[in-house]
């Protein structure tokens, strides 16, 4: 196991094995220079079922499913979703994340950055 | 035509370099007296602030959303009291475009006051009107200041200053390019009286607020001068360009820090104007390297036909709430922390529309933006130990504005975009806690929300009940801040003009952070004929309770569901106007992480919905008692969990089904090709 940093609330980068991982139960998802949404399991979900319409109508407080879905990423391992994003029908899923880590880890190398609590912090 | 194009404006937004003399004043201040004298920039600042906000007469001048600001002679923001930041990067576009101009003829004199309104030479929109004077001292050009406030009514086709019909700039009422409108300290009469009829709708407004920016401008200016006075011309000079100085020092530093990449985020509205359409209103591409940021709009929507496109400096603005909300706090609100970043922004898009195009409803089309960059900055900071607090969910960012116009119960023509519901959204959900309920407006995080009861003595209106919106915010492990609901029924007149601007009803803007939910979509519903005064007057067992009333419509009468951006038109006495719904914040985390606690918290005190609690939350717990079951609501989270890994499929299996999909063409008339959202034709304007 290598050097970790915090990338989200859910995601660690392993800046030596380069790998993206689940941060809740570790689980390796896929290379850190790819999409980590390619390594997890992806659910494309009705927001009616997330969102309360409170009354029926056509214009109520859930968005309307001819317009929208919520794509739910989960850990394949432990199921924590570690990501979501509203998009229209067929829409093509953001690549939102395209960390240069190979940058990062010279820096943490050349003692420009320290990892502390798998966060980085300016050296002094 | 010598307006500015959107190439030059991006250009005038960077510091001019700095002369030698004013690198001597730099280094000429002693030990401790830049920072003496920055607290003393605060305190001038402050106090026209005040003065500023006391004169103003309409809704948004008094609830704040202003600013007053010092700028060097060559027009670089030095610093700023405010309100709103969205004119913080922008106004030394304007001043640099009337050096550049007007130097000559008419000539920047002593005693000048200069006017402009027109986005197409700097602004936000035509509501947003700006007053610069140049400040002199002892003959010589040191410095100006400027007071920016959104006003009432500009003399659209509808009223209100935001216009949702309009199809180009010529329906949009004055739209006014930099001008001067005054010597020798006075504004010229004929001036006043031009803007007063383009106001007529609301002439006391107008006029009193254009007063009251000269006043708050006149007031810094006074203020500075007395600083000369007593300091010398060369600290003044000096100090100004030290602020600059040390922000683009701190913005560079700061960006350094942060890991170097990619991080998007793409977002979109369900309308433009008052037709709905899917818009891609932001495809945000934050580029980090070193200490440079460029903010990529590569593939946002084409220019809409109505009034939902903001010039590139409009968005610009937008940017800088969150910039210095969230990341440059700590700096001096000054544009050389704009220094280190750049744009793109391709040509006859939503965002950088042809100069004829209808910007008024700029700050609605930029909401993608506002949500976008809370997203793209929390994946770059979330890993350093100095920002990583400062992530936050986007907030609400909906904008659900109305507007009502007509003869008030005094007798006075009035037409006013009120600031409550508006400055009452959530705030996005944090690292460590949830988002502020009803934290105020993402437009302008100091506005304050007026109290009901000075809207009612103003308005022909009766505002009978303003509630946290139950289950509005975004869920998750940290929920975003909820949003507020009122009720506006029409009151001591006989009728009142009403619209309303929207783009969230079909679906949200914001995108959610980390694995949490979006808030709510936004209806608009109204009861002609409704008989909610006779029940208030009757008692018994009414309740003033907005979800049981929507629920249930224990209100009778003609109830009309609709999307909630309408054009003008009239509603009776005693009619439900709308309902006034101020959208809450985005979600942050898994919501299955959510401590069961909170969420029990959230039930009792009407920030959430025991349908969420149940849904969302799976969380268990004895309705009688309201005492959570903790090993229940264990295995429900459990059993989530593993429902997740069974309808989950792999993203290449996803992928492949999923690209196959596309929305009905009907709901693409405004997007552009699909799904990459080129121009499909250009848009007709006569």
């Amino acid at each position: 196991m290598g050097r970790r940093v915090a990338i989200t609330e859910y995601l660690d980068v392993d800046i030596d094995e380069m790998k993206w991982l689940c941060s809740a139960c570790g689980a390796q998802l896929i290379d850190a220079d790819d999409n980590y949404k390619k390594g997890c399991l992806v659910h494309a979900r009705d927001p009616r079922e997330v969102h309360n319409p409170v009354f029926e109508a056509e214009y109520n407080f859930a968005p309307d499913p001819a317009w929208v879905r919520i794509i739910e990423f989960y850990c394949p391992e432990c199921g924590v979703q570690v990501e979501t994003e509203y998009l229209p029908l067929g829409h093509p899923v953001t690549h939102d994340i395209d960390l240069d880590v190979a940058a990062l880890r010279a820096r943490v190398d050349g003692g420009e950055l320290t990892i502390v609590d798998k966060r980085m912090e300016v050296s002094r | 035509m010598p307006f500015p194009t959107a190439e030059e404006k991006l250009a005038m937004i960077k510091v001019v370099p700095p002369e030698a003399d004013e690198l001597r004043c730099v280094y000429a201040l002693g030990q401790g007296e830049y920072e003496v004298g920055f607290e003393r920039t605060n305190n001038i600042l402050d106090e026209a602030m005040e003065v500023f906000t006391r004169s103003s007469r309409s809704s948004m001048g008094v609830a704040g959303d202003s600013m007053v600001a010092l700028f060097t002679a060559q027009g670089d923001l030095a610093n700023a009291s405010c309100g709103t930041y969205l004119h913080a990067v922008i106004q030394p576009i304007i001043i640099k475009y009337i050096l550049k101009q007007y130097g000559k003829n008419p000539g920047i004199k002593e005693g000048d006051v200069w006017f402009t309104n027109d986005a197409l030479y700097g602004g936000i929109h035509n509501p947003d009107e700006l007053i610069l004077i140049p400040v002199f001292y002892q003959g010589e050009l040191i410095a100006w200041t400027g007071a920016a406030v959104h006003t009432s009514e500009t003399g659209a086709i509808e009223p209100g200053g935001m216009p949702v019909t309009a199809t180009s700039r010529f329906s949009e009422g004055m739209n006014c390019p930099p001008i001067k409108i005054g010597e020798k300290g006075e504004i010229r009469e004929d001036f006043l009286e031009m803007i007063g009829i383009f106001g007529m709708r609301a002439p006391q407004m107008v006029v009193i607020d254009l007063k009251a920016r000269a006043t708050g401008a006149d007031r810094a200016r006074k203020r500075l001068v007395e600083l000369a006075d007593e300091r010398g011309r060369d600290y003044v000079v000096g100090l100004l360009r030290k602020m600059l100085l040390v922000a683009e020092e701190g913005a560079r530093k700061r960006i350094s820090s942060w890991p170097d990449g990619d991080f998007t985020c793409v977002n979109f509205a369900d309308s433009a104007g008052i037709e709905m359409g899917l818009l891609r209103t932001s495809h945000l591409t934050l580029r980090k390297k070193g200490d440079h940021l460029t903010f990529d709009f590569t593939g946002i929507s084409p220019e809409t036909p109505y009034s939902y496109n903001a010039h590139v400096q409009a968005v610009v603005g937008h940017i800088s709430n969150f910039v210095y909300e969230y990341i440059f706090h700590d700096l001096p609100i000054s544009s050389a922390a704009f220094a280190p970043i750049d744009f793109v922004f391709p040509p006859n898009t939503c965002l950088n529309p042809d100069a004829r195009a209808a910007t008024s409803c700029s700050v609605m089309i930029a909401t993608g933006v506002m949500s976008g960059v809370h997203n793209a900055f929390g994946k770059m900071m979330y890993c350093t130990q100095e920002m990583w607090r400062q992530v936050s969910a986007s907030q609400g960012n909906a904008g659900n504005a109305t507007v009502v116009a007509g003869l008030s119960q005094w007798g006075l023509p009035f037409a006013d975009m009120p600031a409550y519901s508006l400055n009452s959204e959530g705030q996005g959900g944090r690292p460590t806690m949830d988002g502020v309920n009803a934290f105020g407006f993402p437009w302008c995080v100091y506005g304050r929300t007026p109290d009901v009861e000075e809207m009612e003595n103003d308005l022909p209106v009766i505002i009978p009940l303003s509630n946290h919106w139950v289950d509005s915010c975004g869920h998750g492990k940290y929920r975003g801040g909820v949003g507020t609901v009122q009720i506006w029924v029409t009151h001591h007149a006989p009728a009142i003009y009403f619209m309303a601007i929207s783009d969230n009803s079909k679906m949200q803007t914001p995108q959610p952070l980390f694995g949490g939910y979006a808030p709510a979509t936004v209806p608009g519903i109204s009861v002609r004929g409704a008989d909610i005064m006779q029940k208030m007057a009757e008692g018994g067992e009414f309740a003033l309770d907005a979800m049981k009333i929507l629920a249930e419509q224990t209100v009778s009468g003609d109830w009309q569901y609709e999307f909630f951006g309408r054009s003008v038109r009239p509603y009776n006495l005693g009619d439900i106007i709308t309902f006034g719904f101020a959208t809450g914040g985005a979600g942050y985390g898994d919501p299955l992480d959510r401590d069961p606690e909170l969420v029990m918290q959230d039930i009792k005190d009407k920030i959430i919905s025991e349908w969420s609690a149940e849904n969302v939350y799976k969380v268990t717990y004895e309705a009688a008692t309201m005492r959570l079951d903790e090993a229940a609501t264990a295995a429900a989270r459990d059993a989530e969990r593993a429902a997740r890994l069974g309808r989950g499929r792999s993203y290449q299996e996803f992928e492949a089904e999923w690209l196959t999909m596309k929305p009905d063409d009907s709901l693409l008339r405004f997007y552009g090709t699909w799904p990459d959202a080129e121009m499909v034709a250009p848009v007709f304007r006569p």
